[in-house]
């Protein structure tokens, strides 16, 4: 499972990203999208047009975590948002390594730490891995947590004196944070 | 149990407060009161100057109270007895003589009695005096000047607006110490 | 150590009972946006905010010591030891409720280091990074302002700077505070 992640802010200027694999099932938390190297842009495409589908979702229910809310099929993208009070918006692109439908049977091919360069899988799937399916309600959860972590630091992010409100955030302790919180989660 | 008035002396002798609070004092002319703050301050350092001290060898005595209007106090002091660290070191220098309690620095006047008033001198760390006019018999006079103390802290070192060593006009200063000596007596 | 036991329990004493409190993120992001805007102002010249900074504190310092006084009702100090614990134990625990460690004394017992385990001005800071603030922004300076103005109205002439910082990346956040002499301005004239 390839992850890209991204903030939003209410005017819709990109706050930050940040693409990583997964570390669970022995995935080294190195992204390895399907687009080639030179189409990367492709997940900003993705993430952005699901915009329009969380401005209906986020008046459905009170909560800040609008879990999945749309797919992209050609690509296999799932794409997962999480809403803070002020307005910014959370965008979680997630790509398994091949369509779902197969992962579930290419289970076990290889182990993470021969994955260097193989650029293919990077799952080692199994009925409770998040890897498996993007739509499971572990995977559901998984996410929320990573959501709800990302939150937190990212309100002390924007609460340095230094930060300007609708400003980049370059802080690499913020960067290091969501790594950490994707390492840990999914 | 009255507390007549209020008298408050920045470190450099200067009058920077003065109020009454009981009807029917008799007035003195502002400049009346300036000379009375920087006399007392003058009074103030020549009092704790001359406070006898004793030779080396009675310091292994109990401390004896000096007879004079100075009564050493923990919270008053000078200070030139901080000048060095220890205070034994200090009445080496000083050629055999200390003050009778070595770790009591000298303080100055600290009150003065009348058949109709006495006068209570409290003076802060920071060099400050406060001199309290008040009935003879009035007990717990510490209290009230802690008191004041406080509120003097609250309200007009903690005014922004307030310039440091200058006269104090803070009204809340005075509504809140009127009305704490009001809501006492 | 009998004087950092009592400082510590006078200390606990009148955080519990004299001590308003106030919500800690109002102070944290006060003060921080002060200093951002000093930043601002100065164009990015760190030394300057420095400056200013500790020359707030200064001011701050001069007024906050008779509030220190009025409540701790506490002597003077007998040594420039007892000084250290008070304003490590009382001092800051009455205002910052943080109590920072007392620790690398000169043998002279002149000079010694404030160590700050926590720092609630600091919190969520993260400097700026245009490659200058981490070398030149010392973000707490305040402090050494306010302690150089306290104790100048007890009669200690103090020099107090930070030396390292959590903010900069440093292991531990370490104020220097040296005394410089004492102030004898209303020392009668036939004292030793």
């Amino acid at each position: 499972m390839s992850y890209y992640f991204t903030i939003l802010s209410p005017t819709d200027v990109p706050l930050f990203n940040i693409a990583f694999g997964t570390s669970k099932s022995g995935g080294d938390g190195i992204a390895r999208f399907r687009f080639p190297d030179t189409a990367q842009y492709m997940n900003q495409f993705i993430i952005h047009s699901s915009l329009d589908v969380v401005e209906e979702a986020q008046w459905m229910n009170g909560n800040m975590y609008l879990k999945h809310i749309d797919t992209y099929p050609p690509a296999s993208a799932y794409i997962s948002a999480f809403l803070t009070p002020s307005g910014a918006r959370f965008l979680l692109l997630h790509q398994p390594p091949q369509l779902p439908s197969n992962s579930a049977g290419a289970g076990g091919s290889m182990s993470g730490s021969l994955l260097l360069g193989s650029g293919g899988s990077s799952s080692r799937a199994s009925a409770s891995s998040v890897a498996a399916n993007p739509t499971s309600p572990q995977t559901e959860e998984a996410v929320r947590q990573f959501m709800t972590e990302v939150y937190e630091n990212y309100v002390k992010t924007v609460m340095s004196p230094f930060y300007r409100q609708g400003m980049e955030i370059k802080s690499s302790v913020f960067r290091g944070r969501v790594t950490a919180a994707g390492r840990k989660w999914l | 149990m009255a507390v007549f008035s209020l008298i408050i002396i920045n470190k450099a002798g200067g009058l920077v407060y003065q109020r009454e609070f009981q009807p029917g004092l008799r007035k003195l002319s502002t400049n009346d009161y300036l000379v009375l703050a920087g006399t007392f301050h003058g009074v103030h350092a020549i009092t704790r100057s001359i406070t006898p001290k004793l030779p080396l060898a009675a310091i292994p005595n109990p401390p004896i109270t000096p007879t004079t209007a100075t009564t050493p106090s923990p919270n008053i002091a000078s200070p030139s007895s901080t000048s060095t660290p220890t205070p034994s070191s200090s009445s080496a220098s000083a050629g055999g003589y200390t003050y009778p309690n070595p770790g009591v620095p000298a303080t100055g006047l600290e009150s003065l009695e009348t058949d109709k008033f006495r006068l209570t001198c409290f003076q802060t760390l920071t060099g400050t005096k406060f001199l309290l006019f008040t009935e003879p018999t009035m007990a717990n006079i510490d209290v009230v000047m802690k008191k004041i103390y406080e509120l003097y802290a609250d309200f007009v070192m903690k005014n922004p607006f307030y310039q440091l060593e200058m006269p104090v006009r803070c009204e809340a200063f005075d509504r809140n110490l009127q009305g704490w000596l009001r809501g006492r007596a | 150590m009998s004087s950092a036991t009592k400082a510590s329990r006078i200390g606990e004493e009148l955080w519990k009972t004299r001590v308003d409190k106030v919500n800690a993120e109002l102070v944290t992001l006060t003060y921080g946006t002060i200093v951002a805007q000093l930043c601002q102002d100065y164009d990015g010249n760190y030394h300057e905010v420095n400056k200013q900074l500790e020359k707030m504190g200064y001011n701050i310092g001069m007024r906050l010591i008779e509030d220190f006084l009025a409540k701790s009702n506490v002597g003077r100090c007998a040594n420039f030891r007892e000084t250290a614990d008070m304003i490590s134990k009382v001092g800051f625990r009455i205002f910052l409720n943080i109590a920072p460690t007392v620790t690398n004394w000169t043998s002279d017992n002149n000079q010694f280091s404030l160590i700050f385990d926590e720092n609630p001005l600091a919190d969520f800071v993260e400097l700026p990074d245009d490659g200058r603030a981490q070398d030149e922004l010392w973000f707490s300076n305040i402090l050494c302002g306010v302690l150089r103005g306290a104790l100048e109205m007890v009669q200690m002439q103090i020099e107090a700077h930070f030396v390292s910082d959590v903010l900069r990346g440093d292991d531990t956040t370490e104020m220097r505070v040296s005394l410089v002499r004492y102030i004898e301005d209303e020392m009668p004239p036939d004292e030793e």
